[in-house]
């Protein structure tokens, strides 16, 4: 052990929370709780499509679904059986910004988890066979999406958000990359991006911490780290402010009229990714939220509104999703839109207002903290994608934002100049289907 | 391998408050979250003939109002204090941070005894839900899993769209709404179930005072339910698309079935085993590569009524037709020949050992709860359960499958880029190959 925090550990939803680092740079954040008999287990690694060559766009994703067909002493198949066997649950999940991999068993077994992860953190087989079979599900997966009019439309909205960023890119990748990959190019991204340096180890939940410690150092212990600190990213061109507003159309066969509004924003963690949260609470978190209130509770112009403050580790995203209701010309629908928005960036929230937005923020983090599964995920994102801190600070952070400087941001960066704006409208003759019978 | 068993205690007191509800209380000492769940009896089985929607919309919208706050003070109320409340064709459901228990309890049976559907809100609510199903009826995805339900159920209410229809909705009104409630929420049909750092006793007062008023009514008493004879049914929704959703099934079981456990690990060995540990998933997603999203199950919906069994992928055209021949091979597989030891042993490992998992959040304990109540099980049921499941034969596996599965019987169902006659010409066994198995 290098490094730990002091003597007193930090306190989140009742788990008490301390930091290790090994010699070789993996991280290890305990975090302990004993509501229940349940271990969580994830495993961080800084690495998702932000870092991926154009050439290679989806291989962060396509790598993260290899990562459970087989090491060199785990079988194909047998991280699955492992877990399985030991009635625990697994699971993964990629990013733009990283790769999550995540175990929960029974308090008296999670430790198998440690061993999977640093077996596979070093040793994965990466064999040709399985490749070529994965791929064809990564491609059906794709296909499910490109069968949702919204994962389509906030596609287009992405791509044409960011000109040149990774940023702008899915995370699945697209066909032509996905198709055009080889094994090679995924061993070498693999050995890139994946070691004790480049990762953080979490655990979470009923466990004793000096036990847990000394099994996290006898599993990653021995797995020499990397001599750079930072693994080799691509060249990334700079996120360029956008030159004016620009907008994109979809069409798809129903009678659907989504909107999707998107703006570049901020990096995790700084003062303007707080006020942002409390913007997106303003508008629509909530049925007292000024976008439910006036598009689907009064003018009846849309049957569902909701936005999301995608703050990353370069940059974020603000997102606004709005479907209009039948017969609602688009037209008048963006147009109450962009005046909410003025309005916002016009006039400082009421201080009631302002306050049911911070209370229903910290309501939605109690919910969002009842599992030793949830607390892993908060504590483990902040920690790649910022510092871990801020999973305990973030309340107070948001607490403190002044209705002036919510005010001030959506002026700086929810304006029309800055934005993309997404339809996706009906193609012509959709509709036309005769209606189910009752 | 000797699966073993992790604590789990789920600890409640039951109440027959003075309303005629049963009241089920868990404390959870630390939970940060209570949640309650209101269950009445009845349901969508209550929606009157043309009418499907009525118990659906009569949960969703009792939040609409009450004779005293409107919508928006009801949302003034809870949103400050992280409460939510919403409601569907089986009653309410409520959470809150912890320390707000009572307001939750004061809110939620203010709803349930004098929602009163103010006409505008449910005009305005009415044609939300209709401007979804029109973007709906051309989803695959979901006129799909509609179509299936109705092959399985024919004219039963399980064959219909719980959310009502296009048709249907419109004959449904604020005052039809308000004599729906008045006449099916009544205290001797209803279920409650808090879960949370709570006081059962303190609880049960509550209750008591906030329903005191709540008129008793009589109990719901179920008609005896018919459905169409298990039949091979086949049927399609033609929509352009990139895959096709199959679905091939047939009607399944209640939960008091008393080859439960057994079909339990029955699907865990075949469609529903995490990861690649199915069989189904192993051959048709890890082998084949044909789909992102397969899975094959009989328990999981089963209720007091049957639920059905149903093999879903969601996968291209080109590959139909293996995957329908590839669910039919291992449904006969797991018929014919013995679960061997380690693949049996694996799923009992898997599902006594995963119990705890299911059961960390307050919402989870409380559907329990009620789900405990309402089938009668026993004090001791999880602990008989996991003994169930222990006790459970490779013989069981096989002798379950033969009984409540039918390959030949299947209703199948596609939404997708595909026509009914292209579908039966996929789907169809070719002579001598219905039977073979792959191992």
């Amino acid at each position: 052990m290098r490094r730990s925090t002091g003597t007193k550990p930090a306190v989140k939803a009742g788990a008490r929370i301390r930091e290790h680092r090994l010699e070789n740079g993996l991280t290890v954040l305990l975090a302990e709780r004993h509501l229940d008999p349940v271990v969580a287990v994830m495993l961080w690694y800084r690495v998702g499509s932000r870092d991926e060559e154009e050439r290679e766009a989806g291989v962060s994703h396509f790598l993260e679904h290899m990562m459970f067909k087989g090491t060199r002493s785990i079988g194909k198949g047998e991280i699955d059986r492992l877990t399985t066997s030991l009635g625990g649950m697994n699971n993964a999940f990629t990013t733009a910004d990283h790769t999550a991999y995540w175990f929960e068993f029974a308090s008296d077994r999670w430790e198998k988890a440690l061993e999977i992860e640093a077996d596979r953190m070093r040793h994965l087989l990466l064999d040709p066979a399985e490749f070529d079979s994965e791929k064809k599900v990564v491609l059906e997966e794709l296909a499910m999406g490109d069968d949702d009019p919204w994962r389509v439309l906030t596609r287009e909205v992405q791509l044409a958000l960011f000109k040149r960023h990774p940023y702008r890119r899915p995370v699945i990748g697209f066909t032509d990359s996905l198709k055009a990959m080889r094994v090679e190019d995924m061993r070498d991204y693999y050995q890139r991006f994946y070691g004790p340096t480049n990762a953080v180890l979490v655990i979470c939940g009923d466990f004793e911490p000096q036990k847990a410690l000394a099994a996290a150092r006898r599993q990653f212990g021995r797995i020499a780290g990397k001599t750079d600190a930072a693994p080799r990213a691509p060249y990334r061109p700079a996120l360029e402010e956008p030159a004016g507003e620009f907008r994109v159309e979809v069409r798809w066969d129903d009678e659907g009229r989504r909107l999707c509004m998107a703006w570049p924003t901020v990096s995790v963690g700084t003062d303007e990714d707080w006020a942002l949260d409390l913007a997106s609470t303003l508008l629509a978190g909530g049925k007292l939220s000024r976008l439910y209130r006036r598009l689907v509770v009064e003018q009846r112009l849309a049957t569902s509104v909701s936005s999301h403050n995608d703050s990353r580790v370069e940059a974020g995203i603000f997102w606004l999703f709005v479907e209009a209701a039948q017969g609602v010309d688009p037209r008048r629908l963006e147009r109450a839109v962009d005046e909410e928005l003025e309005r916002l960036a016009a006039k400082e929230a009421t201080a009631a207002e302002l306050t049911r937005a911070k209370r229903l923020i910290a309501a939605g983090e109690a919910h969002e903290s009842e599992t030793v599964s949830d607390i892993a995920e908060d504590l483990g994102e902040f920690a790649v994608d910022a510092r871990w801190q801020l999973a305990l600070s973030a309340l107070d952070r948001i607490a403190a934002v002044p209705a002036s400087a919510v005010r001030a941001c959506a002026a700086k960066l929810l304006v029309p100049q800055r934005r993309v704006v997404g339809w996706c409208l009906p193609r012509a003759g959709a509709g036309k289907r005769p209606r189910p019978k009752p | 391998m000797t699966p073993s068993t992790p604590k789990l205690a789920i600890p409640f007191v039951r109440f027959e408050l003075r309303c005629g509800a049963v009241l089920v209380v868990s404390p959870r000492p630390s939970a940060p979250i209570v949640s309650i769940h209101i269950h009445v009896r009845g349901g969508p089985a209550l929606d009157p003939p043309r009418r499907n929607g009525m118990a659906f919309l009569t949960g969703a919208l009792a939040d609409q109002g009450t004779k005293r706050r409107s919508e928006e003070e009801i949302a003034a109320a809870l949103e400050p204090e992280g409460g939510e409340i919403a409601g569907d064709a089986g009653g309410l459901s409520g959470s809150i941070v912890n320390e707000r228990w009572e307001m939750l309890v004061d809110l939620l049976a203010e709803i349930l005894t004098s929602a009163s559907y103010p006409a505008p809100e449910v005009a305005r609510q009415k044609q939300r839900l209709l401007d979804r199903l029109v973007v709906e009826k051309d989803d695959p995805r979901v006129q799909g899993g509609l179509l299936f339900r109705k092959l399985v159920y024919g004219d039963h209410w399980l064959g219909r769209a719980s959310r009502g229809t296009l048709e249907s909705l419109p004959r449904i009104d604020a005052r039809s709404l308000r004599a729906f409630r008045e006449s099916n929420w009544v205290g001797r049909r209803a279920v409650i179930a808090v879960c949370g750092d709570v006081l059962p006793e303190s609880v049960r007062r509550r209750f008591d005072r906030v329903l005191a008023k709540w008129e008793p009514g009589e109990p719901y008493v179920p008609s005896t339910p018919s459905f169409p004879p298990v039949a091979r049914r086949v049927d399609a929704f033609t929509a352009k698309r990139q895959q096709v959703h199959l679905y091939v099934g047939h009607l399944g079981i209640a939960r008091n079935d008393p080859d439960y456990a057994a079909l339990v690990l029955m699907d865990h060995v075949l469609g529903t085993g995490p990861g690649f540990t199915n069989r189904i998933s192993r051959r048709l997603r890890d082998e084949l590569g044909l789909a992102y999203s397969v899975s094959a199950n009989i328990h999981a919906s089963a209720g007091l009524l049957p639920g059905t069994f149903t093999a879903y992928i969601g996968t291209s055209p080109q590959h139909l037709a293996t995957a329908a021949a590839g669910f039919v091979e291992e449904i006969r597989r797991v018929q014919t020949e013995l679960v061997g030891k380690d693949e049996l042993e694996v799923a009992k490992s898997y599902l006594i050992g995963s119990f705890p998992l299911g059961f960390e959040r307050a919402s989870r304990r409380a559907s329990y709860l009620v789900s405990a109540e309402l089938h009668k099980f026993a004090p001791d049921h999880l602990e008989r359960l996991l003994a169930e499941f222990a006790a459970v034969s490779a013989e069981d596996v096989r002798r379950v499958a033969r009984a409540h599965l039918f390959p030949d019987g299947s209703c199948i169902a596609a939404a997708g880029p595909i026509g009914r006659a292209e579908l039966v010409k996929k789907v169809s066994p070719r002579p001598g190959r219905a039977r073979t198995t792959r191992r």
